[in-house]
Parts: structure tokens; C-alpha cells; sequence
């Protein structure tokens, strides 16, 4: 089936591809040795091939996933590769409390967060559309609930992390949220009762009876 | 990337009238399973399988291009290794998914030091893109035993009852040891101290796969790559893809040899154990299948393990997912989960027939889907053919069905559909290797001081895996080689070197193979990746 094509350009490189391709599949075609900024290729869950995309005519870049993103003629794609941060929010989940003094926990391990200056970049970076500095707001308040499900659909393409100028971190800043709510507060009764009955040796597997 | 035979089947806007003329009945014209099988899964089809000639499976059926890699040269020779940094750790664990990350923290919790070395980066893996969710026998109506059963038959009785019933008993503390590092599921009524929401899968008796949403490996990736990334005990060397194992002198797995992508150098890792968990090969297009799959899984780990002597089982048998996109053509292969399916979305042909119960085990509704193609049934847009899925009557019957299936919404959307309306155009998308490395119940080999966990392993889903008992592979056994590896006896002399590949290359030669290319492949043909010419190793001055 013969398509249309356009011409655009993907970190340097002019490359010709299908007009339905997305851009990680125009990559493919650039020729290149294609060994990193690439992950699901297409299902927008891994968050690897998060590039600035600037349009034909127009003068800002915006931020985008390059396999949910399709290709339109004159495109400019750089891709934004992963580096380190220079700091790191370490935590153990082991030592975090009962839930209590969850606000003094955020405080202590993320202590920038209460100095969100409202930019906005967060929102902006967030190629998903996720109300970014709101969750931040969640957090630092602690509303946990809330946060929760503002970050659900969080990819962790760290992209509000380069865009945060107060180096909060957003992304894991509601990633903590969540993992501090579902380790402390997620009891399943159905599950509970199973892990007891197995524990207690009352059910287990006969592999001879098939 | 598709070079599949061509079918012709009934033109899109016929196929779609004869939906909406009437509500589909089951038509009762599919043949018995063994003869449906046996006629239209791909992996009886005659280009699937081959003998291999050399090696611990030597005499055993082995897919064609899967045997090119197992017998293909290696990448890298003794000359290559002069001047390589090394590295030491305790266990070496290669592949950055959830098996991966499962065994590491395990691994560190039993008082190791780890050295992580993946391919792309940590979480770039098939857990990553799992939808469905996972199974864990916590319903009051349901069993260990039903989970045990229900997995050995889905797999057509082949899979090792030993892991079997260790697997589903591991499931329940699996779930429990997730939720402990922050993992969500949902419960009924959003209630954290309520009932677990519970799925139906393709081939099970009871309602058994837990999710979060229908981004359940999204969700466990997340919270195992923070839990990774922030434990100061694990050194991850991300972009370090592995090309092959080192062998002490007794043929003892002693580490591995990485190559640095940043750095564009080889470098050696020595470790009392090492943990293969580097996942599947959906992305070698074999038969020339779309996949599902993840950029990176490309068979790796099978080839090194195979070169080193461990010993594999079942790697003529693939999982064809029933239902990947076939329409629009740039997103072939992409997948639509099964909890569509689980949540009681029908499959029609072109004739507005179902032909199908589509809550069969996933061999069963792929088969049948390629028989109603095969025999001119299928839909056809724009040159691609498939069946359709019909979302506009599940919507019609559950009008909330999308603020569930999230993704489902996401990628009718990139479909350019409106699911409410229109329904997708499916085919079935190579998905999942059933077969792989042979393990005991601590993930370790046949060769001394190699581990394997997950997608990499065979002997668990048989020659048929189930919706939701991949997650819980990697948990499982993930942790359970974690464990295994952290307290495995030092070798008495570990400085590693090739001589298995050596010993490899003499039997490739007393056996008359002629290798053809290079293995491990890395990447798929379209990376267009050579590590020596990346390297700059190539000399083109003869």
C-alpha cells in the first residue's frame, strides 16, 4: 500500500516516513542504531521516548511521548535522553510509620515540595496531561487520597523533573504518596483470610489429583 | 514489519452492516480443539519448527529462527575481553524488568550486593506494558488447587506441576509482599479493607485476576523501579546490555560481560551468581507476526544460556495473542487486553457471525480467529484483515465499561475510532514465548551459578499461558531466585572466561552446522545495531 510521506527532522537527521507513522517509527526508518529513547513503541506506558517536538511554523517546542505522537511534514524531534539527577529522594518503606506522621514524612524526605512557586512547568512537561503541580499541592497537604489518583496514570518519564526549577521531583513525589497509602492502608479481607489459611497449613495444593 | 501471507475477507463496510443487523449468536461451526489447533495455531504450521542439532537440547523441536540464534557465532572472542574493566558483586542480575527488579530486592534483603545490568534502562520490559492484571486464588469460590489445575490445562498439561503448585501457593504473599511496597489493587467499592475486585481470564473455572485498572504492570513497574532506584544496595547499570556469560574452569556460570552503550566498551562482571531475567522474544517477528512486545525482547538470555549448557524446554511454542490491532496498519500488532474480552466483549466476523466462546484460553480464540481469516470470513480495511471486536455493544450494555478499561479508550482513540460506535479490527499479535530456560523451584539451571526467572524460564504455563500468571511468574520466582542466588556457594576459582563458548563453537563444528550471524541480536533488524561498528572496532581497510 503506497502512502503519503513526509519529511521531517529527528535529532539532526532528515528522514522520510509514512504519514500515519508516529514518531518512534519514523525513527526506525532514520537508519541509525536505534539503542536507547525507545521502550513499548506505542502503548505510551514506559515513558523512554519523551522528546521535544516543535511544528512547522510554529516557535515553541512542546514535550511529547514519540510513539503516541504522530509525525506531520517539517517536524523538529529531539529526543531527550536520561541522565542521573543529581539528588535522589531515598526512603525505605520499612521505616515508614503507621500513617500518622505521614506530613512530617513528605517534609523530611522531599523537602522541597512545600516550595512549589506555581510555574506551571510541570503541567506543561506532562506529556499525559496530568494536573501535575496540583498533585504537588495534594501531597505537601496530605491528601494522600487525592494525590493518588491525580498520579495514577503517571508513566514516570520524568519530564515534570526536568521542567521542576525547585527540583522537587514531582512525579516521585506522587509516586511516594501512593506507595505510602496503599502499603499502609491497602487491606484486602478476601486476601487476608487466604494468607492465614495457607499459613496455617488449613489448604494447599495436591498435584496427584490431576 | 508483517511479511504474513495475505488473506481477502468481506469489505469493512459489509462486515459492519452485517454487525449491526442483528445481535450475533454463536454459529457452532468451530471445530474440535486438537483439530483447531492443530490446523491454525501458528506453531503448527510447517515453517515453526525445526530440530536442533547441537547442545543440551540437541534432537529437541526448537522454532527456525529461535535455532539460528542458539547455534548463531558469538558476538564477542577472547581478543575482545583485553583490557575490559571488571566489576564484583554477590549475584549479577541481568534484565531490568519485573523479574528482575523482584529478584534484586530479594536478593539485597537477604544480605547481598547486586549489580543490575539492563539492556535500555530498568522498566523498560514487557511488565511494563501488562494490562490484564494477575492471578492470585483469594476468592472465597475459588482454590489453590482450581488456580494449579486451571494453569496446567490451559497449558496443555505440559507445564511442571512441581512449579505449578508452588506458583499458585506463592500467590497470595506475591500480592501481599506488592502491596507492602506500595503497590495498589482495586477493591470492590474502592474500600481498602473490602473484596478485592476479581477478573475472569480466558481458561479459568473462577474469577482470579486482581489489576489495577487495566494498567496493572504499569502500576507494579512503577513501584518496583522506585524501590530499585532508591535502594543503595543495588547498582544498576542501565544501557549495559549483556553478550555473554563467563565460565570458570569447571564450566561454572561466574558472571557476565556487559557492553558499556555509553562508553562503547566492554566491561566483565564477576559474581558468586548470576540471574538471567531478560525476558521473551516477541520482537524477533517470528513467522513474521506483529507482536506486542517491548523493543527489547530479542531472545537474549535464551542464547546465552543455551551456549553456557543450561538446558531449554518448549521453544516451539509462542503465545499468539488473540487480540492485537489489525486496523489502522502504522499500529499492527499493538495490544487490546483480555480484560476486554473478561469484561464480555464479543468476537464477529464479517458475516456478523461469533464463532468463538471468547473466554476460551487465548491458543483457542487466537486459532479460531486465524481460521475465520484463512477461509475469507475476516474484515478487510484497508488491505488488513481481521475480526472485529465489538465495542459498540458492550458500551451499549455497560455505558461506565471505558472508565475501566482505560487503555482500552486510549487506543481506540489512536485507532481514530470511537469505540461507542465503531468497533476495532483485530488479529492475533505474537505475545509471549511460552517455553524458555528449564528451573527448579529456586530458579537455578543445570549450569552451576545460573539462575533464570520469568518470561526467559519454561516449564511453568506449559505450552499455553494464561491471562494474569505472567505477573505472578516474576513475582514468584523472581523472588524465589533472588533468594536462591544471594546464599549460592562462591565458586572456588571464580576469574571467568569463554571457554563454553569455545567447547559450543567445537560441537557446532563436530555436529557440521554452519553458523550463520551473530547472537545475541540486542535489537530488532530495524535497530540497526552492530556493537563492533558502535564501537568502532570496524576497520574498513582491508
Amino acid at each position: 500500500m503506497s502512502e503519503e510521506k513526509y519529511k521531517l527532522i529527528i535529532d539532526g537527521l532528515e528522514v522520510e516516513a509514512d504519514k500515519n507513522d508516529t514518531i518512534i517509527q519514523a525513527y526506525a526508518k532514520a537508519g541509525k542504531a536505534i539503542t536507547a529513547n525507545v521502550g513499548c513503541m506505542g502503548q505510551g506506558v514506559c515513558g523512554s521516548c519523551r522528546c521535544l517536538v516543535r511544528k512547522e511554523g510554529e516557535r515553541s517546542a512542546e514535550t511529547k511521548l514519540g510513539c503516541e505522537t504522530k509525525i506531520e511534514a517539517g517536524m523538529q524531534v529531539s529526543f531527550l535522553d536520561y541522565f542521573l539527577p543529581t539528588h535522589v529522594h531515598h526512603y525505605d518503606m520499612n521505616k515508614v510509620g503507621d500513617g500518622w506522621n505521614w506530613l512530617e514524612e513528605v517534609d523530611e524526605t522531599f523537602p522541597e515540595a512545600k516550595n512549589c512557586r506555581h510555574c506551571g512547568g510541570c503541567d506543561t512537561a506532562c506529556p499525559k496531561g496530568l494536573e501535575v503541580q496540583n498533585g504537588v499541592a495534594q501531597v505537601v497537604m496530605g491528601d494522600f487520597s487525592t494525590a493518588s489518583t491525580t498520579f495514577d496514570e503517571c508513566v514516570m518519564c520524568n519530564l515534570c523533573t526536568l521542567a521542576c526549577p525547585e527540583h522537587i521531583r514531582p512525579n516521585h513525589l506522587g509516586l511516594f504518596a501512593r506507595r505510602m497509602k496503599a502499603a499502609r492502608t491497602l487491606r484486602p479481607i478476601d486476601l487476608m483470610r487466604r494468607l492465614q489459611e495457607i499459613d496455617s497449613g488449613k489448604v494447599s495444593v495436591n498435584i496427584d489429583a490431576i | 514489519m508483517s511479511t504474513q501471507q495475505k488473506f481477502t475477507g468481506i469489505p469493512y463496510e459489509t462486515a459492519l452492516a452485517n454487525l449491526r443487523a442483528k445481535t450475533p449468536e454463536l454459529n457452532g461451526t468451530l471445530p474440535e480443539k486438537d483439530v483447531l489447533l492443530k490446523t491454525f495455531h501458528p506453531d503448527h504450521a510447517e515453517t515453526a519448527r525445526t530440530t536442533l542439532t547441537v547442545g543440551a537440547n540437541a534432537g529437541d523441536f526448537c522454532h527456525p529462527d529461535l535455532a539460528k540464534l542458539l547455534t548463531a557465532n558469538p558476538l564477542i572472542e577472547d581478543a575482545d575481553l583485553a583490557g575490559a574493566e571488571n566489576m564484583v558483586t554477590d549475584v549479577l542480575v541481568i534484565g531490568g524488568g519485573g523479574a528482575g527488579a523482584a529478584a534484586a530486592l530479594t536478593a539485597v534483603q537477604e544480605g547481598a550486593q547486586v549489580i543490575m545490568a539492563n539492556k535500555l534502562r530498568i522498566g523498560d520490559s514487557n511488565t511494563v506494558m501488562a494490562e490484564g492484571g494477575m492471578q492470585a486464588a483469594v476468592g472465597a469460590d475459588d482454590s489453590l488447587q482450581r488456580h494449579f489445575e486451571d494453569t496446567l490445562k490451559g497449558g496443555h498439561m505440559a507445564g511442571k506441576k512441581e512449579l505449578v503448585a508452588q506458583m499458585v501457593t506463592d500467590a497470595p504473599s506475591a500480592v501481599r509482599w506488592l502491596i507492602g511496597l506500595g503497590m495498589s489493587f482495586d477493591t470492590q467499592g474502592g474500600d481498602p479493607n473490602g473484596l478485592l475486585v476479581r477478573k475472569k481470564a480466558g481458561g479459568t473455572t473462577a474469577q482470579r485476576i486482581l489489576c489495577h485498572r487495566d494498567f496493572t504492570g504499569l502500576e507494579l513497574m512503577k513501584v518496583l523501579r522506585e524501590a530499585v532506584d532508591i535502594e543503595p544496595r543495588i547498582t544498576q547499570l542501565n544501557r549495559h546490555p549483556a553478550v555473554e556469560l563467563l565460565s570458570d574452569a569447571e564450566g561454572r556460570c561466574v558472571g557476565a560481560v556487559l557492553y558499556d552503550l555509553e562508553r562503547r566498551k566492554l566491561i566483565t562482571v564477576h559474581a558468586k551468581a548470576v540471574i538471567l531475567a531478560t525476558g521473551g522474544s516477541g520482537r524477533l517477528h517470528l513467522q513474521g507476526f506483529a507482536t506486542s512486545n517491548h523493543y527489547g525482547a530479542t531472545a537474549d538470555g535464551l542464547v546465552l544460556a543455551y551456549r553456557m549448557g543450561a538446558k531449554l524446554r518448549d521453544v516451539d511454542s509462542f503465545q499468539y495473542h488473540p487480540t492485537g490491532v489489525a486496523h489502522p496498519p502504522h499500529l499492527a500488532g499493538a495490544l487490546i487486553s483480555e480484560a476486554t474480552r473478561s469484561a464480555g466483549t464479543k468476537l464477529v466476523n464479517g458475516l456478523g457471525e461469533r464463532f468463538v466462546d471468547e473466554l476460551q484460553p487465548r491458543d483457542v480464540v487466537a486459532a479460531a480467529i486465524l481460521r475465520e481469516v484463512r477461509e475469507g470470513r475476516g474484515v478487510e480495511r484497508d488491505g488488513q484483515v481481521g475480526v472485529f471486536l465489538d465495542t459498540p455493544r458492550i458500551i451499549a450494555e455497560q455505558p461506565d465499561i471505558l472508565q475501566r478499561l482505560v487503555t482500552l479508550g486510549h487506543i481506540a482513540h489512536k485507532c481514530g475510532v470511537n469505540p461507542a460506535e465503531e468497533p476495532l479490527i483485530i488479529h492475533p499479535t505474537l505475545h509471549y514465548q511460552n517455553g524458555g530456560i528449564e528451573i527448579n523451584g529456586n530458579g537455578e539451571t543445570c549450569v552451576r551459578g545460573l539462575f533464570a526467572a520469568g518470561e526467559v524460564t519454561g516449564g511453568i504455563h506449559g505450552r499455553n499461558r494464561l491471562m494474569g500468571n505472567a505477573l505472578l511468574d516474576i513475582i514468584s520466582f523472581g523472588r524465589r531466585a533472588g533468594k536462591a542466588a544471594a546464599h549460592a556457594e562462591p565458586a572456588h576459582n571464580n576469574r571467568g572466561g569463554l571457554s563454553h563458548v569455545h567447547n559450543f563453537q567445537r560441537a557446532l563444528q563436530k555436529a557440521g552446522v554452519k553458523s550463520e550471524g551473530k547472537a545475541p541480536v540486542l535489537y530488532p533488524n530495524y535497530g540497526t545495531f552492530d556493537w563492533k561498528e558502535h564501537a568502532g572496532l570496524v576497520c574498513n581497510i582491508d
